[in-house]
């Protein structure tokens, strides 16, 4: 099994290289159809020609567009994201401070949406054929039809507005003082330095954010779920295990929810590749300081460098997820374990 | 004498059209600890139904309406959901029809032996002993190596014997086996039902072997109930219900089966098929009257009790026609095979091999190849009928395509008239396509359900080459079904609403379209019914008479091929294993396989033993 | 029409799904054609004085306002109305063409297998590497902001949620016997294309077009929540969430009519791809969300 599955994430590996390449080129490409000119919107109003032109120079930007990308993949193997127009700092340096926040942000949105999810379709599933079913039913079209950035907005005005239950700005307390950086995920910092009241606001902190992305995710998870039991139940090895004798809460446990788990994995896969690109507006609602933060703001005053290196991580960590969940499907699935 | 399981009057009804139906009807049955009775019929007999009951697992809107079922003198209709929970797997066992799925993909053998053992009261540490010892009753080789595997990793006969070994497991008083070997090879079949005649003998187990093989059912029961339409039409002793069958349906069911021995005789087709449920209500007498061939007036009107032969052999018919004119479904002879003239071959292959993978990844590692035909030559010529007979995986299938052109060999001429065709070109395609036409096995997979029928038979007239008018479409299409035994109302018909014989005539006269010299036909027959089957082979006779139409059939049922084919070629794993005149290599076959293939065949005759059991 | 055609059309227009979805967009589309004669006010009107006033029924309100005003005191009511223009001219222009683009290169794809497929596949796996609203940011960076240009975004990342669904569907059309049968019956490729697969994978097609209605409506509305939409002067519900988002502790209905209008809006292309789906019986992934 860790045989198959490393060899699997391998084979992930050497798939992600080329599809890396071909994104990086493809967001080099469009961004460089660019009409404005982002080194001009940078400057202050008194600005000389002169100015714009050595600040060209220095960003690589006079140069053809191949030529451009090619420098900017060389540093990039080095480790260097080049350098932000808008901020003037390296763009490693802010990535680095808000990649944990938005993996933070997106591993809660998933895991609340994972469990309201699986709850849901089993609720659904041993509700089936009544009444209860339809209205859950029809509620999920209801949710569905909200998505993430509106969720964020409603959350706030009825849980951070009209009943102030949760805080909805930032990640932290403004009172409470950042925990030591150690691993640079705030939870888990507070977490080993012992500083509880930091554990406790960063908690409170990610509690609507989160919830706005896993509301985007149960009802799909609930749906997949709930018809791929009413389908593996209906299979010759559901009908021949009753045959034997065997109870209902035995054939669901037992034989029918494992069956069922397959499809539900590999759409959480594709979802949780997705909740990434939910995360950038909610972030930005949030004043989350995240990726998609960065974002939103490098998009607004046409940050070029930074657009890029966050465009790219974005993909990784798509990529990555993917990957995960693959591992997670190979270890719930025998037929592809056979298979490799 | 002590009884197992006793039905008396009973009768399953579902509401259609508006109106109850009994899709089961006054079905009287009783079970003797040790012996096997044979449930036959076609499909839509309700024979199935019988098995349901006794598991209360009708489908929803089914429902026992009268009568009484009892299993080892308790009441199976009135019995609590629980009681009866602790019968199933214990005291009434089931082996299924489709072995691949009727096992858990996501457990082990072990595990999903070891539950039902757990269930059985086994304790943990013993189980997997019992486990092996049960698999290798079922001559399962090796059952060490087996437990740790999925079902997917075994064979359908692999499968089949692993819950068969479940089914005994606990020593039940009752096994309902329906349809076991229907999903498996020929040779396998013979096996397993072997394995199952045995452990149910060893045992002492009633059993109750539900078939749509009246031969088999001979051959496997001590007796038979013959059933149709929901109703039973005859019991008795198995060696009396074949040897002298009294009931019209069942002499028409035997005359309709091809036989692997003796003369050669015309299949007594009869007219039409089952009536579907939603018919039942329009037939209050015997619903099988609108077939018979002796029918009188009376029997349609009214039901009849059913009239004791003597012997334990019952039948449900009008005395008139119990006694009657047996000779309208006596079977007539039929003229010797056709003669292979010596005209030039329609259709020649020389070497002819394919090859699936085998290919080199990115990295220059050798990817395993599959060998699906290995080097192999034929020739039709016209007007002749030629079998081409193996199992799954004989390649007989790949066989077809590769003629037909839907793929490319990997090595070998194909010649159509002497014209190489071997590359798929247009020109090629052409000469292909004038000589050659294909009936596909699967009519539902072949029609596209969203063209009528005057447009399906017609489509070749759609392409380029033949584009026709509508006038001219539909005339053609009324001659197409015609000629294949179609009624007019059918042009407008869409796949859906046609029964399986009629889609399976609408496959034929599409590929008569184009007025073709040779007709390449894979399994066309294996999803239909006998009567319907019978049908069908007529036809395929008759349109040589007509069109002096050459046949390239390819099947698995060896009978199917004698009835048809002069000569034929045995295919085994990609290579041709024998080939020769019909009835010389039936009579006298050489290779070990052949051999094999034509014991795995239940014999005509009831008293020759068989399954031969094997070593 | 085939009775498998005509049994379809009887299940979608008893189906209540269907019946609902219908009416709420039939109702948007006559909201949106005669906007000038249903709107009270021009959505430009500012009127400084009645600033953030409540809807008509609140304390405070003012009947000719009747959801009230903005921030800069412009009619709610008349920005919703001509707000259903943008969104439902985005919603059916994107979602055709993503439909066009997409099913092509699955048709393709499916089809003729082998290389074609690979390149269709190999594409599909980079474009599914981008969370779409990052592409959509990215894209419309570098094409500048406007409706065409949220719609041509739209087309160029949602291809691939039709092409996933109609290859995948291609490929067992494919092995059906029929289109060996067409083969045999001397047809073109474009003939089998249009004539064997088309119409087999056309129930998931007209589904996923109404699903993808929604998801367009939604990333128009995100689009113009962060200003890469409209022109400044055109009203759009995604541009009054927006705005009204700062004054949200005062006037909440600035936020919660827009935001009722798009789950309104969205909800009836769901609702309406959902009862076709189950009208249809077609078997597809469900819609994954707009993000």
């Amino acid at each position: 099994m860790t045989r198959i599955a490393l060899q699997l994430l391998l084979r992930r590996l050497l798939l992600a290289i080329p599809i890396l390449l071909c994104v990086s080129a493809l967001v080099f490409v469009i961004l460089r159809l660019l009409p404005a000119d982002p080194i001009a919107m940078s400057l202050p109003p008194g600005a000389t020609p002169e100015d714009v032109e050595r600040l060209k120079r220095d960003f690589g930007l006079d140069r053809s567009i191949p030529a451009q990308y090619f420098i900017w993949l060389g540093k990039l193997l080095t480790g260097d994201l080049g350098t932000s127009i808008f901020f003037r700092r390296g763009v490693g340096e802010l990535v680095s401070r808000a990649l944990p926040a938005t993996i933070e942000l997106v591993a809660a949105g998933l895991t609340l949406g994972v469990i309201l999810g699986v709850a849901g379709g089993l609720a659904m599933f041993a509700k089936r054929g009544t009444a209860a079913e339809q209205a859950i039913d029809l509620s999920t079209t209801g949710l569905m039809a909200i998505p993430e950035f509106l969720w964020a907005i409603l959350l706030i005005l009825f849980l951070g507005v009209a009943f102030p239950l949760l805080p909805f700005i930032g990640r932290l307390d403004p009172a409470v003082t950042l925990p030591p950086t150690i691993t640079g995920f705030l939870l888990l910092d507070s977490l080993l330095s012992g500083r509880w009241d930091a554990l406790r606001s960063a908690l409170a902190h990610l509690v609507l954010p989160s919830l706005a992305l896993a509301i985007g995710l149960a009802p799909l998870v609930m749906r997949v779920l709930r018809s791929s039991l009413l389908e593996t139940i209906l299979e010759d090895y559901i009908t021949q295990a009753r045959l034997r004798g065997i109870g209902e809460r035995r054939i669901l446990i037992g034989h029918a929810l494992k069956n069922a788990a397959l499809p539900t994995i590999s759409l959480i896969g594709v979802q949780g590749g997705f909740m990434f690109g939910g995360t950038v507006l909610v972030e930005m609602i949030f004043a989350y300081p995240g990726l998609g933060n960065l974002m939103v703001d490098a998009v607004r005053n046409h940050d070029l460098p930074v657009i890029q290196a966050v465009a790219l991580i974005y993909c990784v960590l798509v990529l990555a997820i993917n990957a995960i969940v693959d591992v997670i499907y190979l270890a719930a699935n025998p037929k592809l374990r056979a298979a490799s | 004498m002590t009884v197992v399981l006793e039905a008396k009057g009973l009768a399953v009804s579902t509401t259609a059209g508006g109106r109850t139906v009994d899709v089961l009807r006054n079905i009287d049955l009783s079970l003797a600890p040790g012996r096997v009775l044979g449930l036959v019929g076609e499909s839509g007999a309700g024979k199935s139904m019988i098995g349901r009951v006794i598991a209360r697992n009708l489908p929803g809107a089914f429902s026992v309406s009268r009568g009484a079922l009892h299993f080892d003198g308790r009441d199976l209709l009135t019995i609590s959901d629980r009681d009866r929970l602790a019968l199933l797997g214990r005291d009434i066992a089931f082996i299924p029809q489709e072995p691949l799925t009727a096992l858990n993909p996501t457990l082990t053998i072990a595990q999903q032996f070891g539950e039902h053992l757990e269930r059985l009261g086994v304790p943990r540490g013993e189980r997997r002993a019992r486990i092996v010892s049960a698999l290798a009753e079922v001559r399962l080789r090796d059952p060490q190596t087996l437990l740790d595997r999925y079902p997917f990793q075994l064979s359908g006969g692999m499968c089949q014997r692993v819950l068969i070994a479940m089914a005994f497991a606990g020593r039940p008083k009752l096994i309902v086996a329906d349809e076991p070997t229907t999903a498996l090879d020929v040779s396998t079949q013979a096996h397993i039902v072997q394995i199952i005649r045995r452990m149910q003998r060893d045992t002492g187990t009633a059993l109750l072997f539900i078939t749509h093989d009246l031969r088999l059912a001979a051959h496997v029961c001590d007796e038979i109930m013959v059933l149709y339409a929901g109703d039973m039409i005859e019991r008795g002793p198995a060696r009396s219900i074949i040897n002298n069958p009294r009931h019209p349906y069942t002499r028409a069911l035997l005359a309709a089966n091809p036989a692997l021995s003796g003369p050669r005789l015309r299949l007594a087709s009869l007219p039409d098929q089952m009536p579907a449920i939603s018919a039942f209500a329009d037939l209050p007498g015997c619903r099988f009257a609108p077939r018979c061939p002796v029918r009188d007036p009376a029997c349609a009107a009214g039901g009849f009790e059913p009239l004791s032969l003597g012997d334990g052999h019952i039948a449900r018919c009008a005395p008139g026609c119990l006694s009657g004119e047996t000779q309208a479904i006596a079977p007539t002879a039929l003229a010797p095979w056709p003669v292979a003239r010596s005209d030039a071959p329609v259709l020649q292959v020389d070497n002819l091999s394919k090859r699936y993978g085998g290919g080199r990844t990115l990295f220059g590692a050798e990817t395993p190849g599959v060998n699906a035909v290995l080097p192999m030559s034929l020739s039709v010529r016209p007007g002749e009928f030629v079998g081409v007979v193996g199992e799954s995986g004989s390649g007989k299938s790949t066989l077809a395509r590769l003629v037909m052109g839907l793929e490319p060999p990997t090595s070998g001429a194909i010649r159509i008239d002497g014209k190489d065709v071997t590359k798929d070109a247009p020109q090629a395609r052409v000469i292909r396509l004038d000589a050659l036409q294909m009936v596909f096995q699967d009519p539902q997979s072949a029609l596209n359900p969203r063209r009528p029928v005057q447009s399906l038979v017609t489509q070749a007239m759609e392409s380029p080459r033949r584009r026709a008018d509508a006038v001219t479409r539909l005339s053609r299409a009324k001659a197409l079904l015609t000629e294949t035994g179609l009624a007019p109302e059918m042009l407008d018909r869409y796949p859906a609403q046609l029964s399986g014989g009629q889609k399976q005539r609408v496959n034929i006269a599409r590929a008569l379209c184009v007025t073709p010299r040779l007709l390449v036909a894979d399994e066309i027959v294996s999803g239909l019914d006998v009567s319907v089957q019978a049908q069908i082979l007529n036809l395929l006779l008759d349109l040589r008479e007509a069109r002096d139409i050459g046949l390239l059939f390819i099947s698995h049922d060896l009978a199917v091929v004698r009835y048809l084919c002069a000569r034929v070629i045995v295919m085994q794993n990609g290579a041709v294993v024998e080939e020769g005149v019909t009835e010389e290599v039936f009579a006298a076959p050489q290779h070990p396989y052949t051999r094999a293939l034509l014991a795995a065949v239940p014999p005509d005759d009831v008293d020759q033993p068989w399954p031969v059991e094997a070593a | 029409m085939s009775p498998r055609a005509a049994a379809a059309l009887r299940r979608c227009a008893q189906s209540p799904r269907v019946i609902v979805a219908a009416i709420i967009l039939i109702a948007a589309i006559a909201v949106a054609l005669f906007a000038p004669f249903l709107a009270p006010h021009s959505p430009q009107d500012q009127d400084l004085i009645n600033t953030l006033l409540p809807p008509m029924w609140a304390v405070g309100g003012d009947p000719s306002y009747p959801l009230g005003t903005d921030t800069l005191g412009r009619c709610i009511l008349s920005r919703l109305i001509y707000g259903a223009r943008v969104a439902l001219y985005v919603a059916f222009v994107a979602a055709t063409g993503a439909m066009l683009l997409g099913a092509a290169l699955a048709l393709l794809a499916s089809y003729f297998g082998g290389w074609v497929d690979w390149i269709v596949s190999r594409m599909v796996d980079i474009w599914m590497a981008f969370p779409p609203v990052v592409l959509a940011l990215i894209l419309l960076v570098g094409m500048g902001a406007g409706v065409n240009k949220v719609i041509l975004a739209i087309v160029l990342i949602d291809w691939t949620r039709f092409c996933r669904v109609i290859r995948s569907e291609g490929i067992v059309v494919m092995k059906r016997d029929y289109i060996a049968a067409a083969r045999l019956s001397s047809f073109t490729n474009l003939q089998i294309m249009l004539k064997e697969l088309l119409p087999a994978v056309s129930p998931l097609l007209i589904t996923l077009l109404s699903l993808e209605m929604g998801i367009a409506v939604i990333v128009e509305a995100i689009m113009s929540f962060v200003g890469l939409s409209v022109e400044p002067d055109v009203a759009a519900w995604g541009v009054m969430i927006a705005d009204a988002r700062q004054t949200m502790n005062q006037a909440p209905w600035g936020v919660i009519f827009p935001v009722f209008a798009i789950f309104l809006l969205v909800l009836a292309f769901n609702l309406m791809g959902d009862g076709l789906r189950r009208a249809l019986d077609t078997r597809l992934l469900i819609s994954r969300g707009a993000a």
